[in-house]
Order: structure tokens, then sequence, then C-alpha cells
């Protein structure tokens, strides 16, 4: 008969990592003065609201629709513009394609910090720069989008067969027409669906970059949140529901297109 | 010896035709007559933009040269009080999710139950926390609590989609085993499943735990506390100088715990450096 095998000395690990973990959220629960008393009475209040967001206003659609527009055109043209700008960057970003060590490390840490803040930090305050409107927002969804385009593009660009490119430096020809010939079409269809998949996370944003004036359909959700208007915000919400949806299944079949 | 080889043809072979890129033609047509479309038609003053790099100087001047440095102890307690909701609702998030992801599985939950989840989950990722915030704060009302409630169910759609998806990859062998040593469901899934899907199930709380450190700073901004209200007050009364200094406090502790969270996942997935 065989020995059992011996139980390996671990557990207690577990047991101290699981009561690390509970310290944190008990210190966190109590931070945010966690009161679930008060929870239960706001809801008994709320259940006249929460009936009231189940009822859409369909009516309030036409008056909707500029601000829906809005909202998806400042997706398209952040997107456009993030990808245009990340591009070159991502090429700057990586080891591969970028011979200067110092350049590399520079675009990285300056890409970390910019992607460090969220996109409606940034349109907070670009309100104040350059005024209430669809400028605001779509400044800030660009610096976020370069971020996200360089982070992504530029870890494709490290993990390239870097036999082209060695080929195109033997013959001589200079760093940029090397990426540019070499690396580029090996990286084209990872930036086009990273493009698509940032196009998605704009129609996200920018539905709510309105809600500290950025323009798009949040300025009007501000509006209709404000006055306890839950029937036409509800309205909005389905609208982005829609939106959002739509968007993906499209991206889903381009990026599809895009692979085969 | 005198057979020579046939000297190469000299009329060359013809070249192959371009393969036909019709259908790939139209969609960059489409993507440009989109991308022109929005911007010809977006209502943005673009003359605005000319001032805007002297501008935006002149304010990162006015953060930065320098930031104030006294509000660094409020600043960093506003950012204390958000991470504390990031992680709490993370916390509440994964005690949602897990179950349900259960549920959702296919081979575990039943098929009536799996579709309407994996709906539901589908639902909850395309309504932007925000949006999910706001509805939420306007039943409850704006404090530090629901606005990790919000981030709570925000997770829910993600984190549910991530952990039906890891427990379908899941290695079949362990699960027969238990299967076959005659465990219950339960005992199949605690020590069958679970054991092989831990690793990567921790990974994605930890990322999910990333983004809400984000989300949280976004929720203060429209009134649940934290470093994104401090944020919003100070802009609104234009001290600059504290922005700057909230700026860095929050650039500073949201790589800080990207890097910490980043280095524990990597931990946890390809086990201790060797």
């Amino acid at each position: 008969m065989t020995t059992r095998p011996v139980k390996p000395r671990t557990a207690w690990k577990a047991w101290a990592v699981g009561a690390v973990v509970l310290a944190i959220t008990v210190w966190t629960a109590i931070g945010v003065e966690t009161d679930i008393g008060a929870l239960v009475r706001n809801l008994g209040n709320a259940v006249n609201n929460l009936v009231a967001l189940t009822q859409p206003d369909y009516w309030f659609f036409p008056n909707t629709l500029p601000a829906l527009a809005q909202t998806l055109q400042m997706a398209v043209i952040a997107t456009a513009i993030g990808a245009a700008v990340g591009l070159p960057l991502s090429f700057l970003a990586s080891r591969v394609t970028d011979p200067s060590a110092p350049l590399v490390a520079i675009t990285r840490s300056v890409m970390n910090v910019v992607r460090a803040v969220p996109d409606l930090l940034y349109a907070s305050i670009l309100v104040t720069i350059v005024g209430v409107g669809a400028l605001s927002g779509t400044i800030a969804l660009v610096l976020f989008n370069v971020g996200i385009v360089v982070k992504l593009v530029s870890e494709a660009i490290d993990s390239v067969d870097r036999g082209p490119l060695e080929a195109a430096l033997a013959t001589g020809a200079t760093w940029v027409r090397a990426d540019r010939a070499a690396v580029f079409p090996q990286v084209l269809p990872v930036f086009a669906s990273q493009t698509l998949y940032v196009l998605e996370l704009n129609v996200r944003a920018s539905t709510v970059i309105g809600l500290v004036g950025g323009g798009g359909l949040g300025i009007l959700i501000d509006q209709v949140r404000t006055f306890y208007r839950y029937h036409q915000l509800s309205l909005i919400i389905l609208e982005i529901l829609v939106a959002v949806l739509v968007l993906e299944a499209a991206s889903s079949w381009l990026r599809r297109k895009l692979v085969s | 010896m005198t057979a020579v080889a046939a000297p190469p043809s000299t009329t060359p072979t013809p070249r192959p035709s371009r393969p036909s890129r019709i259908g790939a033609r139209l969609i960059a047509l489409a993507i440009t007559v989109i991308v022109i479309g929005a911007f010809w038609s977006v209502e943005i003053d673009w003359s605005q933009l000319v001032g805007f790099p002297a501008n935006l100087v002149r304010y990162l001047g006015l953060m930065f040269l320098p930031p104030d440095l006294s509000a660094v102890p409020e600043a960093f307690a506003a950012t204390v009080l958000s991470v504390q909701m990031a992680w709490f609702g993370t916390v509440i998030g994964i005690v949602i999710s897990l179950p349900l992801s259960f549920l959702a599985t296919n081979g575990i939950g039943p098929v009536w139950l799996r579709i309407p989840l994996r709906g539901f989950f589908a639902l909850i990722r395309a309504v932007p926390e925000v949006v999910i915030a706001v509805l939420i704060l306007s039943v409850t009302g704006l404090t530090a609590f629901t606005g990790a409630l919000a981030i709570g169910i925000g997770s829910i759609g993600t984190l549910g989609k991530w952990g039906y998806e890891a427990m379908e990859g899941a290695e079949a062998g362990p699960i027969e085993a238990a299967r076959a040593a005659g465990g219950s469901t339960a005992q199949v899934l605690r020590w069958g499943l679970w054991p092989t899907v831990t690793p990567e199930v921790l990974a994605f709380w930890l990322y999910r735990f990333e983004i809400n450190v984000r989300a949280s700073a976004i929720l203060g901004l429209i009134g649940a506390g934290g470093i994104g209200k401090m944020l919003a007050d100070n802009v609104q009364f234009r001290i600059w100088d504290s922005v700057g200094t909230l700026l860095i406090v929050v650039i500073v502790v949201t790589v800080l715990i990207d890097l910490a969270s980043g280095a524990l996942r990597r931990r946890i997935v390809h086990g201790p450096k060797r």
C-alpha cells in the first residue's frame, strides 16, 4: 500500500492572505461609511423612481437626436485623431522599431502618465480651459485614446517577426523607412482591430463625458437628472444601450473580416 | 556530356493578377466617408483650437509651477477614500458575480438560467459605469457607499463574463476525476474546477480593481466623494495649484496600484520567480 502524499504546508499562507484581504475589506467598508439601513430606507422612497426608469418616455426621442449625433461624432473624430497620433508614437515606444533606448523610455513613461488619468478627469479640467462643449470632450477622448493605442500597438510591435526589419536595415534603409516597409504591414491588422476597440470605448465614454460639460448625451443626462425626469433618463440610457450594442456588433463583424 | 540544362526561358511567366480587393476598398471608402462626415458635420468651432496650445501651457504652468504642496495631505486622504470605494466596490462585484458566473457556465447552470444571465452580463457591460452610478445615486443619494455600490454593480458584467469564460476554458481532467470519485456537484466544483481556475480568476479580480480605481475617481466628479469631488471643487473655484497637486497624487497612486497589482497578477499566473 502506497503512503499518502504529504499535504503541502502552504495552507496557512492562503489563510493569512485571506485574513489580510478581509481586514482591508472591513477597513474600506468603514471608510466609505457603509450604511445598509439608509440604503433600505432610501430604496423604499425610491420605488417610484425605479418604476419610472422602466418606462422610457419615447416622445422625448426627437429632443435627444442632436446630442446623440454629437456623441457619435465626438467618438469618431477622437478615434480618428487618436489612431493617427498614436500610430507613430507606438513605433517610438517599442524597442524593436526604435533604436534609441532613451526615446523608448521617455515615450513609454509619458504614455503611462497619460493613461493614469481617467478621461472624465481630463474633460473636467479641459472644460475650463477651452470652454463647455464638444471640443473639450473630444480633446479629452483623444488623450485617452492615444494612451490606449500606443500601449496596445507597441505591445504588438514588440512581438513582430524581426526578420523583415533586419533585411530592410541591411539594404541600407533608414529606420523610418525600414519600420514603414517591414513592421507596419505586420501590425496593420492589430492596429485596425485596436482602433475599432477604441471606437467602442469612445462611444461609451462620449455618452458620459458631457456630465462634466464635454458635450454629447452626457449633458442631457445631467439636465434630466437634475430635474428628476426619470422617464427621459430611462430613454437616454436605452439609446446608449442600443448605440453601444449596434456598434459592438458592427465592430466584431468588421474585425472578423480583418482577420480572414 | 553534351546535355546542357535548358537556358532559362526568356519570356517571363505572367505575373499573377492582383487579388480582387473590392470588399476592402469599399470598407476603407466607407470609413473615410464616415470620418470626414463626422469632422464636417460636428458643431465644433475648430478655430478655438488656435489658442489652445498657448492656453494649455499657461494652465499647466498655473497647475504645476509650482503645485500647492500644502494640499497634499488632503489630496492623499481623498485618494484613500477613492481607493476604498474602488476596493469595496470590487468586493461587492465579486460577491455578486462569482455565484452568477458559476450558474452561467456551460455544463453547470441549466440553459434557462444560463442565457438570461449572459444577457444580463452583456447588458451591464454595455452601460457605462457612470450611468449606472447616476441611476443608483438618483435612487439612494450621493455618498461614498453608494459610489462603491455603483462600482460593484458595474463590475458584475465583466467579472461575470470573465468568470464563465475562465471556467469553460478549464481543464476537463480534474472535473472528471472528481466526478468519477463520486463527488457531488458542489464537491466537483470546489475540488475539480475551482483550483484550476483560481489563478486566472484572482488575476482578473485584481485587474478589475485597477479599472475600478479609475472609475471611483470619475464617480467623485459627479458627487460620490473622494479625489474626483475634490478635483471638481478645486476646478470650479479655479484653485489651479491645488488641481496640479491632485493630478500628481492621482497619477502617482494609480501608477503605484497598477504596478503592484500587475506584479501580483504576474506572480499569481506564472508563479514566483525562479
